[in-house]
């Protein structure tokens, strides 16, 4: 490297200036201006907070929500040269800074996972589907599930309320399929209850509806009468939403 | 050759070409790269219609941490992929102690600097197989300079063998909050390196500030400016930058359709010249 320890110092306290907005020393610098720096950085990174999570933002107060944002910035060092990806490190930041407890927001985690899954789906690089037939036997042919899926578990329903205080009397178990639309691109979601999210990991690892039905007694699924025939409904039903793309060929 | 920075707010109008009909596209590759989905499918269709050129975000290269290897590759594949005529990037930095900052920070006028972004340069240029052209960023404050601007950027061009994306906005807004002559200023460059120019709005945010927003129409002055550059300057491709408060495509299209009037009448006339 030929930069000087002096230009290099002087590089770093800029950087950490944009990055904590906290008073620096710095030599031919109007200090007004420098201001404008910090603005813009930091507009830049909340404003793509805002947008990758709009639920959030739209329900937690501003003051926690911009406090969050603030802290995010200033010590955790973004590592994606896109900044689309930048939500990822933000979720992952409050998960391993326990932020759910921090700010007493005991649903957060779940709710940024949602936000970012929705937002992951819907840009990343395509994932070519197995080659299937549109016909076949729904219980003993392998289905072909759409690869851009993600399924999801929760602790709080962040994929079906959004305030506050609806989400934290339903603390539970709940489970929510999201995936691409193989034409428009837009993304799906549905909510699965404990059974159809076993059956969708299941199908996806390329086990027959049959055996899954088979596996039902062991998951203390008892009242079996009709199983088969919601599950096939189901099933048949996410055919028809582009998830279920047909059968193994 | 006039053209527009591609934004996805009116990426289904660029298709259409009814109401917008640049020459060329540019978009910057960190936002396209590894896309996939809905956009994938409307990057591939408007490449198809129009040439593209590149105009990068995250290659700081004025940045004292290492380049991107990985990142540089991902560069690579793309400009060849989609057959890239041309890729600009911008001669500030916006990386440092291994963090991102998404932004364009005003590298120091020092010789040090100078050495250590044309090395970088020049790696860059043999991995990619092909010149870059730097852009002059607008800046709002000179930090701990050692040199002029002017000084800066000719060694740095001098020294690397870089072309130079002469942003006409820019150079008006840092004449303007710099206090110097923007005239100037241009004809100290070396004009003959100059491979594209870009032009853009500004906002005046304080009677002796201009902040660069590329959300705004362009003003009088900086076409004249332009105008002024162009009769200097050998045919290169001009972009209008609008990245924010984006307005109805007839207004782009009327801007598009001004810088290449300037074009034609500049550069015609220069023709006539020279023949």
């Amino acid at each position: 490297m030929n930069l000087l320890p002096d230009t290099y110092h002087i590089q770093q306290t800029f950087s950490d200036w944009c990055r904590t907005g906290k008073k620096v020393q710095l030599p031919g610098v109007a200090t007004d201006r420098l201001a404008h720096y910090r603005r813009l950085v930091f507009n830049n990174i909340h404003d793509t907070m805002e947008n990758a999570f709009p639920i959030a933002f739209n329900n937690i107060p501003t003051r926690k929500w911009d406090k969050m944002v603030k802290d995010f910035f200033a010590h955790h060092a973004c590592q994606s040269y896109q900044l689309w990806k930048l939500p990822l490190e933000f979720y992952t930041y409050a998960v391993e800074h326990n932020w759910d407890e921090q700010y007493d927001i005991p649903y957060l985690n779940d709710l940024l996972a949602f936000e970012w899954a929705e937002m992951e789906l819907y840009n990343m690089e395509d994932i070519p589907a197995p080659a299937y037939c549109i016909k076949g036997n729904w219980l003993d042919t392998p289905l072909v599930l759409n690869p851009e899926h993600r399924l999801l578990s929760f602790r709080w329903p962040v994929h079906l309320k959004a305030k506050r205080r609806e989400l934290m009397p339903r603390k539970g178990i709940y489970f929510a399929l999201l995936y691409r639309h193989p034409e428009t691109g837009s993304i799906q979601f549905t909510d699965l209850s404990p059974w159809l999210a076993f059956l969708t990991e299941q199908l996806a690892i390329g086990i027959t509806v049959r055996d899954i039905l088979d596996y039902a007694p062991q998951l203390n699924i008892t009242d079996t009468d009709t199983l088969e025939s919601d599950t096939l409904a189901f099933l048949k039903e996410m055919q028809q939403q582009h998830f279920v793309l047909g059968f193994q060929s | 050759m006039v053209g527009v920075g591609f934004r996805r707010e009116f990426a289904e109008e660029l298709i259409s070409g009814e109401h917008i009909r640049p020459d060329f596209i540019e978009l910057a590759p960190e936002n396209w790269m590894n896309i996939g989905g809905y956009w994938k499918k409307i990057l591939h269709r408007v490449v198809e219609k129009y040439p593209v050129l590149c105009h990068g975000l995250s290659l700081s290269i004025g940045s004292p941490d290492a380049l991107n290897k990985e990142f540089l590759a991902y560069v690579k594949a793309f400009l060849q992929e989609y057959k890239v005529q041309l890729y600009s990037e911008h001669l500030s930095y916006s990386k440092c102690d291994n963090a991102h900052m998404y932004d364009l920070l005003p590298i120091p006028f020092r010789m040090d600097a100078v050495q250590h972004i044309v090395s970088r340069i020049q790696q860059v240029q043999d991995y990619l197989q092909r010149p870059l052209a730097m852009e002059i960023v607008s800046y709002y404050t000179p930090v701990a300079a050692e040199m002029s601007e002017i000084d800066f950027i000719n060694e740095v061009v001098k020294r690397s063998g870089c072309q130079l994306l002469l942003d006409v906005n820019n150079i008006y807004v840092n004449a303007f909050n710099h206090q110097y002559d923007a005239k100037a200023f241009i004809q100290q460059l070396p004009l003959g390196s100059v491979a594209y120019i870009h032009m853009a709005g500004h906002e005046q945010v304080a009677p002796d500030l201009i902040i660069d927003t590329h959300g705004e129409p362009i003003i009088d002055p900086v076409y004249d400016l332009f105008e002024w550059t162009l009769a200097h300057l050998q045919p290169v491709p001009v972009l209008l930058e609008r990245d924010f408060n984006i307005p109805e495509m007839a207004e782009l299209q009327g801007e598009i359709s001004r810088l290449k009037n300037i074009c034609h009448k500049q550069w015609k006339l220069k023709d006539e010249l020279v023949a």
